[in-house]
């Protein structure tokens, strides 16, 4: 018996290490390289470790292509698209949770179906209507679409949580002669805390992470996101490793960080937004 | 609080509150898609001049004759045949292990949370990193074990696994962690009755575990397809569709036709094709959330 609950033990241990190599490992070979200088990355047969570790590449990034640039403005129209998305999908799911509605299942619904047209065939109209209006490689160019983007999951995330808050708290409110909007503003608002949060750390994440419009919107080089900046590098430079693997740790950095820190909530939100509400 | 919203009715209220969630939806989704299927009954392209000329079905008639069409059409069910149920089956292993009762829960919940989290040109960048044919690690554990090493990103069939392999890496993980919610929603009794039964592991897991994450499973997948049908970053990342055209996909080739070569009117009679293609997975990801919804 004891044996056996050793093996036990063993097994977890191995499952638990595997889950995190899978998990880590990318990233952390990522982190090697970039401490590696140039002949060490060209040096057959290739090192593991770090033989003469150094941070000259990071200079570098940030000397010889405008990494600090891409990171403002990936945090700029992340956090703006962040506060749009969030705004117009809390009045939309209260209003479709909390309010007498018809149809508000169809209009739900609807919200998702729309939000989820693929970029990828939106970025031929987007394309040539943002042209028009003068949004190409203009930082609310990237805003409106990723807003968009991130709408259905933070609907459904703030739909479900609305869902969560008792009726009675608002009846109470109203019987005291609140009106429906000031319900809305001194008792719901209040409550809704963590759903709101729950859902502006996704749409965050989406928007952080996203490519294809971002190369499509606003490829100018000022202009470019992280994830535009560095993976146009390629094209840039002959060798261009020693320069990517660097900016990609300072890229993702700030969302492992998030991700550490507010495991619980994104994984509750994941699921919500996904299932059902 | 204004006064003019004093005593707004509730259903004028629901009105302004939904207001803005469709104005912005009009603008970058409603108005674009429109616009998407006009464009692609024009002769418009940019570089011989801004006004389309109706032509009818004339672009739609073009993609059965071009090869480039057929092939990125190929690539992009080819790479959804393989990574949805790679990710499936990886997602649902990881799962399973991650369900184990760790004593220390936070570095596997990392483990699962930080592919998910990257950006997926990140993941391309760095599994490229992994397949460079001389200074690549995969390469260099296979000079290691004594074999020669492969050209995976230069040769047709290799750059498509090795793009497969990237992609299941990174999905897997959102698999998973819709999979860990649905696991950790089967009550424990279950398990309880059954082991006091005598069944087998195997029993357990066929006739319990996996008919209970079905709905899970069915979700996962269901999102999986549709963003597989869009497949664009990590190729991109990767072999940038070559080397020629061989791992280019829809969505790279559409991006081409119009945004690079300004071929509007071409470039979208094949987005119609792409978004009719994912909105049929759409609609049945819709059924499934108007169902639950009901239960």
């Amino acid at each position: 018996m004891r044996a056996a609950r050793a093996w036990r033990r063993v097994g977890i241990w191995l499952a638990g290490a595997l889950l995190v190599v899978n998990g880590l490992f990318p990233a952390l070979w990522i982190l090697f390289t970039s401490l590696k200088t140039e002949a060490e990355l060209t040096r057959l047969p290739i090192t593991y470790w770090p033989q003469e570790p150094t941070l000259a590449n990071y200079e570098r990034a940030f000397r010889e292509a405008p990494l600090l640039r891409y990171f403002l403005n990936s945090l700029v129209v992340a956090a703006g698209s962040t506060a749009l998305c969030v705004a117009v999908s809390a009045m939309a799911a209260y209003a479709l949770a909390r309010l007498r509605l018809a149809y508000a299942g169809a209009i739900l619904l609807a919200l998702v179906a729309l939000a989820m047209f693929p970029p990828a065939t939106l970025l031929v109209s987007l394309y040539q209507i943002f042209t028009g209006l003068g949004l190409r490689n203009t930082y609310l160019g990237l805003i409106l679409p990723h807003a968009a983007l991130s709408l259905p999951v933070a609907v459904l995330v703030l739909y479900s949580f609305f869902k969560t808050i008792p009726r009675d708290l608002e009846a109470a409110a109203l019987v005291d002669g609140c009106t429906r909007v000031g319900a809305l503003r001194y008792v719901i608002l209040p409550l809704s805390g963590p759903g709101v949060f729950t859902a502006s750390l996704l749409a965050f994440v989406n928007s952080w992470d996203e490519f294809l419009l971002a190369l499509t919107l606003a490829p100018a080089r000022e202009m470019r996101t992280l994830p535009v900046g560095i993976t146009l590098y390629q094209g840039e430079y002959l060798f261009p490793w020693p320069l990517i693997s660097a900016a990609l740790v300072v890229a993702m950095v700030p969302v492992a960080l998030v991700i550490a820190v507010f495991q619980e909530r994104i994984v509750a939100g994941l699921t919500q937004g996904a299932l059902k509400g | 609080m204004g006064r003019p919203f004093r005593d707004l009715s509730e259903r004028a209220l629901a009105f302004w509150l939904l207001l803005p969630a469709f104005a912005l939806l009009g603008l970058v989704a409603v108005y674009p898609v429109v616009k998407l299927f006009v464009t692609s009954l024009q002769d418009l392209h940019l570089a011989y001049g801004t006004q389309g000329t109706f032509v009818g079905l004339e672009n739609y008639r073009r993609l059965l004759e071009d090869g480039r069409f057929l092939n990125a059409l190929r690539v992009t069910l080819l790479l959804t045949l393989v990574t949805v149920p790679g990710a499936a089956l990886v997602g649902l292993g990881l799962a399973l292990l991650a369900n184990l009762p760790f004593t220390l829960k936070w570095p596997v919940r990392l483990g699962l949370l930080l592919p998910w989290a990257m950006p997926l040109v990140f993941a391309g960048l760095i599994f490229r990193w992994f397949f460079e044919s001389d200074y690549g690690i995969v390469n260099d554990i296979l000079r290691r074990l004594g074999l020669s090493p492969l050209y995976w990103l230069t040769d047709p069939n290799l750059a498509f696994w090795a793009i497969s392999a990237t992609i299941v890496w990174k999905t897997s993980s959102f698999v998973a962690l819709v999979l860990l919610a649905g696991l950790q929603t089967i009550p424990r009794e279950y398990y309880e009755a059954a082991q006091v039964d005598g069944a087998a592991p195997g029993q357990i897991f066929f006739r319990i575990t996996l008919p209970l994450l079905l709905p899970s499973l069915l979700v996962a997948l269901i999102f999986r397809t549709i963003t597989a049908l869009q497949t664009f970053d990590i190729p991109f990342a990767m072999t940038g569709g070559g080397p020629g055209t061989a791992t280019e996909t829809l969505a790279m080739y559409i991006r081409t036709q119009s945004v690079e070569n300004l071929n509007f009117g071409y470039g979208s009679a094949l987005a119609v094709a792409l978004f009719v293609l994912c909105m049929a997975v759409t609609v049945v990801y819709l059924r499934y959330l108007e169902r639950s919804e009901e239960a």
